[in-house]
């Protein structure tokens, strides 16, 4: 895979980045799914910074417990300190940690990218937050505003669960959504938030992500057999609802729902939809502030017809140069490129490779809050 | 975490896929309703892989009686006439430039009263002894250009004939944008650009007076991306610029040529110094082709076109900027950018006062000249607006009246396959609905005092307007026309046409066109051709069009 290397080193030439290391990674029977998000989330800047921070900080308390954080941690500083610039790597020990951790993940059949990404960040954050309560040696009696290892709480404005820790992958990830109910009979407004990691989007024949996003936010009536609870009138009401963006997160992670169950079929179906993503991007059902500015930093596409079999590859912005990771290959395309993921206006077509999870940043300097 | 349970899946009820709702075959405004008419599209057998990659474009040329070199469409009465509606639908998706209007107005002085005739009576000669081995053309008429794959079809706009007259394949490279000048001095009138960055000019009376499928009597320029080797994407003669034509390309070059000079002069121009500012270098020999290197912006330029008067040049490119800029003194004047992402299309009004741009935030913006600022956004594509148009033959009804309000009617097509045609009734939206307490538009800093005419060279850029700064507008109508995504539209007078990227057209007849024109017809020409039949050659009716 030398040979591999040195052709994309060739490409970029003197403008191969400082300090910058493009690794593929082996693929252990059916584990693209696991490589794309993996090379994903290596090329969310902010995010493999902390990890690696975090890494940097904690690689000294012994050589306490393997888990998925420090497999994560282990392989991303395996890459970045790579003395090569390009090359391959295998993910052996954090495939195997998933493996032990969740049996979902360890049979060989196809694997969903988008659920993988899941179950790793909630993972991440149960990890974090287990390390924050054993730190805070004396838990439970300290206020809630107090500051922890990870930074101050943050108590969301609803918070009947208990005040979760405000970690590092939450500050990249998380953001808020506003449900909001409206009554019809007596005008009330119920609003209820809820945190989320990713928004998953229905998607549309011949659309594109700025109009999936407004329907996210459409307003639904509910009425007939599905009528709302008001509180106000102590009755099953006709209702508005609507989904607000309460706090856009600083890395926007957008998953389009190709895989739908059928009924008739009773089996889930690929939709192979043309759904066109554009590189840069703003949130207009936000709360407020509306016009921050994402930038799309990583694509993984679905390769394949259906759901439950095919490939999985991911398209990656680093230094304003495109690259394409297909497990062990690293290649360099051209920006015009990632146009031929969108989907196809036709339901039968040669093309398969779709754009399946999006990942934009923000360009704003909301990242400190 | 909402995204923890079974995000994954959309459990939905059984509506499946209801890919395709069936198209309608004609579509209501206030002054009545739109049929099609009838489509035109390119040989079924053409191969698929070859899609995708171009997109196709359309040219509207209009071939005069007769190759004269001093007819008397050229005396300043006629021309001026024909000049306002000449921007008409001054564009499509940048191929085409000032190549429209006389084409249906042409020789009959662009009064309403015979246009009727005019049209049909340039179809005499053209529409019964066309086909694809056209011998001893010497008609006139109006024509559609346009590409598909690697190949430029042709075809005839007044004929009902679904396949085109013409095919001309390239070997080297796919064509992928075109221009027609229709006051063209001498022979070359059309341009094609390759993806390789070739450009070429030819005649297209030439082209279908010949048999074979290749390209006849045509200029190259510059040969094998000998200046620029970077994709072209938008091509066009400069209006009354005596063949002079301005090519973009990906790379965010534009170049200047005379097609009178011969392409094979060298023309070196030096490095782009500072790639994100515009800059303008001149060839350093008089025989040089290109003459000029525009660099405008960093990425793609994607679309250009320009004002009826030649005086103005619009580009819009991946920065997501729209460029306006005085032609002759090479300066910018003015520009701003989308709420965000690439802009992908631009047309100006037939007054010059307006700009329609288009791009993947799904909006179509109107940028007003005057206010130099954009003054309404319309919000009602689900996808990317990838062409807009003013409709220069509309008027609207209560003009008469008052003579205050002014109408404006334009159309802009998108990737979500469909139509829009929207109403801009400017003392309407001068002041915007909604604006915020000190949210005054917000101009960048800098030669903020420059005029029309004192443009210093660096003007000013407006960054992207806020959400609520802008005043939304509606359409009047939306209107699913292809199961493609769109690539153009045009206006002309008797009809709307869209194009989709696969290289199908389809000719929308104006209210009250089509019945007067074609009544027993058009019953069986839509029923056979929307089932999109590669076989539907037979010439339905064509007699029927000689009156």
């Amino acid at each position: 895979m030398g040979a591999a290397g040195s052709k994309l080193e060739k490409a970029l030439g003197d403008q191969f980045p400082e300090g910058e290391r493009y690794f593929g990674l082996e693929n252990f029977g059916n584990t693209c799914y696991c490589n794309s998000v993996l090379q994903a989330l290596y090329f969310c800047v902010p995010f493999r910074e902390q990890l690696l921070e975090y890494y940097a900080n904690n690689k000294n308390i012994g050589d306490a417990e393997e888990n998925l954080l420090t497999c994560l941690a282990d392989l991303f500083t395996q890459i970045s300190s790579q003395k090569k610039k390009t090359g391959v790597i295998a993910p052996k020990r954090f495939v195997q940690r998933l493996k032990k951790q969740n049996e979902l993940f360890r049979s060989y059949m196809h694997q969903d990218a988008h659920e993988f990404l899941n179950f790793l960040l909630n993972e991440l954050v149960d990890i974090l937050e287990k390390e924050g309560q054993a730190a805070k040696s004396d838990p439970e009696t300290s206020s809630p505003s107090e500051k922890t290892a990870n930074g101050p709480k943050n108590a969301l404005a609803n918070g009947h669960h208990k005040d979760p820790l405000v970690t590092w992958v939450h500050k990249n990830f998380q953001g808020i959504l506003t449900n909001e109910t409206r009554c019809l009979r007596c005008e009330t407004v119920t609003a209820r938030d809820e945190t989320f990691f990713d928004l998953s989007l229905d998607i549309e024949q011949n659309s594109s992500i700025t109009s999936c996003l407004k329907n996210f936010s459409s307003t639904e009536t509910l009425n007939a057999e599905d009528k709302f609870f008001c509180d106000k009138c102590c009755s099953l009401q006709e209702a508005q609802k609507r989904m607000k963006i309460k706090k856009p997160p600083h890395i926007l992670v957008i998953h389009l729902k190709r895989f739908k169950y059928i009924e008739q079929l009773g089996r889930y179906k690929k939709l192979s939809y043309r759904v066109v993503f554009p590189l840069e991007l703003k949130l207009s059902n936000t709360v407020e502030d509306a016009d921050s500015e994402y930038s799309l930093f990583a694509v993984v596409v679905h390769v394949g017809s259906g759901p439950n079999h095919g490939h999985y590859v991911c398209l990656v912005k680093s230094h304003n140069h495109w690259l394409f990771f297909d497990d062990e290959n690293v290649e360099m395309i051209d920006e015009s490129f990632v146009q031929t993921f969108f989907g196809s206006a036709q339901e039968y077509s040669t093309n398969t490779d779709h754009g399946y999870i999006l990942f934009y940043e923000s360009l704003g300097t909301s990242n400190k809050s | 975490m909402i995204n923890s349970s079974n995000g994954m899946m959309s459990t939905s009820s059984s509506s499946a896929t209801a890919q395709s709702p069936a198209l309608k075959t004609y579509f209501k405004t206030p002054e009545g309703r739109y049929k099609l008419h009838y489509e035109k599209t390119h040989p079924s057998g053409l191969l698929h892989y070859a899609h995708g990659k171009t997109a196709t474009q359309v040219t509207l040329a209009h071939l005069k009686d007769k190759p004269a070199p001093s007819t008397p469409t050229a005396q300043p009465s006629s021309f001026s006439a024909s000049s306002g509606v000449r921007s008409a639908a001054a564009r499509l998706l940048g191929a085409s430039n000032g190549s429209r209007a006389l084409s249906f107005v042409g020789g009959n002085g662009g009064s309403k009263s015979t246009s009727g005739n005019g049209r049909v009576g340039s179809l005499g000669s053209s529409s019964s002894s066309n086909s694809m081995a056209t011998t001893n053309f010497d008609g006139k008429g109006t024509y559609l250009v346009f590409n598909v794959g690697d190949a430029i079809f042709i075809s005839d706009l007044n004929s009902q004939d679904k396949d085109p007259i013409k095919s001309i394949h390239f070997s080297n490279s796919n064509p992928v944008c075109h221009s027609f000048d229709h006051d063209a001095r001498d022979g070359h009138d059309l341009l094609i650009g390759l993806n390789s960055g070739d450009v070429y000019s030819v005649s297209l009376r030439q082209q279908l007076q010949d048999v074979g499928k290749k390209l006849v009597g045509a200029q190259h320029y510059n040969k094998d991306g000998s200046v620029n080797n970077s994709r072209c994407t938008s091509i066009s003669w400069v209006p009354g610029g005596d063949g002079a034509f301005v090519v973009a390309h990906t790379d965010g070059n534009l170049y200047v040529y005379e097609k009178s000079k011969d392409g094979a002069g060298d023309s070196s121009f030096p490095v782009v110094k500072d790639p994100m500012h515009f800059s303008v270098a001149h060839a350093r020999y008089s025989k040089s082709n290109p003459v000029a290197r525009w660099h405008i912006c960093q990425g793609s330029i994607n679309s250009i076109a320009f004002s009826t008067d030649g005086a103005y040049l619009a580009t819009v490119g991946r920065d997501g900027y729209l460029r306006v800029f005085d032609y002759s003194k090479e300066h910018l004047i003015c520009g701003g950018k989308s709420y965000y992402g690439a802009l992908l299309c631009c047309a100006w009004s037939m007054d010059g006062k307006y700009i329609l741009t288009g791009g993947e935030d799904d909006l179509v913006q109107v940028w007003s000249m005057e206010d130099r600022k954009v003054v309404a956004w319309g919000e009602g594509h689900n996808s990317w607006v990838s062409g807009v148009a003013f409709d220069s033959y509309w008027s609207s009804p209560n003009s008469e009246g008052t003579g205050e309000t002014v109408m404006y009617r334009f159309g802009s097509v998108g990737q979500d396959t469909q139509l829009l045609l929207w109403d801009l009734e400017m003392d309407e939206i001068v002041v915007p609905l909604r604006r915020p307490p000190g949210g005054s538009p917000k101009y960048s800093t800098g030669s903020q005092s420059s005029h029309w005419d004192n443009a210093s060279t660096v003007a000013t850029l407006q960054p992207a307007p806020s959400m609520r700064d802008v005043p939304k507008i509606s359409p009047l109508v939306t209107h699913r026309v292809h199961t493609e995504p769109l690539s153009g539209v045009i206006f002309t007078q008797d009809s709307v046409l869209t194009v989709c990227r696969e290289g199908h057209i389809k000719i929308w007849m104006r209210p009250g066109v089509a019945e007067s024109q074609s009544t027993n017809n058009t019953e069986t020409v839509l029923s056979s051709s929307l089932k999109e039949k590669p076989l539907f050659s037979s010439r339905v009716g064509s007699s029927s069009y000689k009156q």
